[in-house]
């Protein structure tokens, strides 16, 4: 019984190392197989390799993709490039976001609606954007990671003429960029 | 013959002769004159006569009935002119002169013959030829409607200029150039981004104008105003916006927030040799030149609300245009000197007022929707703007009167930010000589 235990245990740790190396092919460094005379632990999988087959541990950091929408936008009065309170708890919320996560890069658009001057909205524009920039760099968001766009009141997200419409358009808005 | 019929002879041969000799009017009788200074314009009735087709007839380059269209509608355009066009029994008996003439074809090129006679008399006091490529028939008949304008007011009219705006499709928009009728409408940048705020160089040759073409915040770029290559004026960290070129054209006024607040600087044509105007955390924006470059209109809301404002060329001396009015924006100064316009927020959007130099004789010249980006013509007697009062924004011209304003056709672009061109040198090929009668 011992003799085949002897001569059955590396080839199960064989296939028990074949079948963890699973659906990793040429991309993946294949962990260091084992010498034959001694049946070696199965290696830990590092760097976590994508498989299907087998579960991998949760990372810590840096692998979840951050999207745009999950940044909330900010939301203006009119006229105004002031920070409310309720704009105040959404940049907490998306400061922790990005605190969490990794990004290459955070672009902050600032908007307006269509009631001011063209080249007045730009500038007011980017003083809201200012406004959600200087936030989130207080709350700990890096700021070279940081590039800011105004686009004054000239890419509207509601085409509307109402206050409902204008109020959508008053915004500081998030964009991952690349 | 007795003396008075060698009297009478005597003076149609000075007459014609002063014609002859390119000195058409020395001797113009001095009721149709008006005094282009004066705050009240009282337009003087012409009678349009068809102009006459000689040579090849069967020619398709004689643009026949379509030139006489174009000639009345610069005439009327000027403000100077009422203009009829046919004679239903008794001619009104205020017609003060008659304006007509003949076109020629040879060979590819075009030749008009443009005559004004007065009435109802039909002395000849104008008879000018204009040659040009047969293509080139528009310029011929602008160049004659504005020496008609010139005849009567002793500066030249505007209808040869030219309109840059843009033209919003979906959600890019693009600068575009036309004549100031409308005619000949063309896109200048096709970059599928965002292009506003165009502003023509001194001598109409380049259009400055902002863009987000680069993928990044706004910049300032220049291109030709007839076709060519987009050149960089500005594109340093933050907006780069309102661009203006200096009466001269060394210099570009505008608005740069690289300092991290909008303020105002000049540079120099190329965008280099930036000097700081405005020092102020307020937002400071949209400067335009005074005629003689010694001073300059610009926006700021630095009181509160967004107001036009007044200051020297080195950014000394500011001081508030008017008082009378709550939000005032977009300034613009008349080529004359003496007065601005701008917008002043209404409940519906914006309206126009003109004011003096010194913000006195406040009132209001356009309402009804709202009215945004004023610009003067060249010769000060009109303003082109935006507006929505039929529903979309187009292009709008008002003479500053009690008419409405006049819509230019831009097709079916909605169309906004327009500019109105300087008087423009004589496309190439195009002259005009005095001819005798």
């Amino acid at each position: 019984m011992n003799r085949l235990l002897r001569t059955i245990a590396p080839i199960l740790a064989l296939l028990g190392l074949i079948a963890l190396a699973g659906c990793a092919h040429k991309a993946a460094p294949a962990p260091q197989p084992p010498t034959s005379s001694n049946p070696t632990p199965v290696p830990t999988p590092t760097p976590p390799t994508t498989t299907t087959t087998a579960p991998a541990p949760t990372p810590s950091t840096e692998t979840a993709t951050l999207h745009t929408e999950d940044l909330q936008p900010v939301f203006f009065d009119f006229d105004s490039a002031t920070l409310n309170d309720q704009a105040r708890s959404t940049l907490d919320q998306d400061a922790k976001t990005l605190r969490d996560h990794s990004a290459p890069k955070l672009v902050i658009e600032g908007h307006c609606d269509e009631r001011g001057t063209a080249e007045y909205n730009q500038a007011l524009g980017e003083r809201r954007a200012q406004a959600a920039r200087d936030y989130l760099i207080a709350a700990g968001v890096a700021a070279g990671r940081i590039e800011v766009i105004s686009y004054g009141k000239e890419r509207p997200f509601d085409s509307g003429h109402d206050e409902s419409a204008w109020a959508k358009n008053r915004r500081a808005h998030f964009t991952i960029g690349s | 013959m007795s003396l008075v019929g060698y009297a009478a002879a005597l003076a149609v041969g000075f007459a014609l002769a002063a014609t002859a000799a390119g000195a058409a009017w020395a001797d113009m009788p001095s009721d149709v004159r008006i005094d282009i200074r004066s705050d009240v314009v009282r337009r003087i009735r012409v009678h349009e006569e068809s102009l006459k087709e000689t040579g090849n007839r069967s020619s398709p380059a004689i643009p026949g009935l379509q030139a006489d269209e174009v000639l009345a509608n610069d005439l009327d355009a000027s403000a100077v002119f009422t203009v009829s066009r046919g004679w239903t029994g008794v001619p009104p008996i205020d017609v003060q002169a008659v304006i007509g003439g003949e076109w020629n074809v040879s060979g590819g090129q075009i030749k008009l013959t443009g005559q004004i006679w007065d009435f109802p008399a039909r002395h000849p006091i104008l008879s000018r030829e204009y040659r040009g490529p047969a293509s080139d028939w528009r310029a011929l008949v602008h160049r004659f409607a504005d020496d008609v304008v010139l005849q009567f007011t002793g500066e030249p009219g505007v209808a040869g200029t030219r309109i840059a705006f843009v033209a919003r499709q979906g959600t890019t928009k693009e600068l575009y150039v036309m004549d100031a009728d409308g005619a000949r409408l063309e896109a200048l940048t096709s970059d599928h981004s965002i292009a506003l705020s165009p502003s023509w160089a001194p001598d109409g040759s380049l259009l400055l104008f902002t863009s987000y073409r680069s993928g990044h915040g706004p910049r300032i770029f220049v291109t030709p105003a007839t076709h060519g290559p987009v050149y960089l004026v500005s594109g340093r960290p933050g907006n780069n916006t309102s661009a203006s070129y200096s009466p001269d054209g060394r210099e570009i006024a505008c608005t740069l927030s690289q300092d991290g607040n909008s303020e105002i600087y000049v540079a120099d044509a190329r965008g280099s040799s930036l000097r700081r105007l405005t020092n102020n955390p307020g937002i400071d924006t949209s400067p335009v030149w005074s005629p003689t470059g010694r001073e300059i209109a610009f926006t700021s809301d630095r009181s509160g609300s967004p107001q036009v404002y007044v200051m020297d060329r080195d950014g000394g001396n500011v001081r508030r245009l008017s008082y009378e009015v709550s939000y005032t924006d977009s300034p613009a100064w008349s080529p004359k000197g003496d007065q601005l316009a701008f917008v002043a927020r209404t409940s519906d959007g914006f309206e126009i007022d003109v004011c003096k130099a010194d913000g006195s004789q406040l009132r209001r010249v356009v309402s009804g929707g709202s009215n945004e980006n004023p610009h003067w013509s060249p010769d000060g007697r009109h303003l082109i703007f935006a507006s929505n009062r039929d529903g979309v924004f187009g292009v709008y011209v008002t003479d500053l009167d009690d008419r409405p304003p006049r819509r230019i056709p831009t097709g079916d672009l909605t169309a906004s930010s327009p500019a109105w061109s300087p008087r423009l040198h004589e496309p190439r090929g195009v002259g005009s000589a005095d001819r005798s009668p």
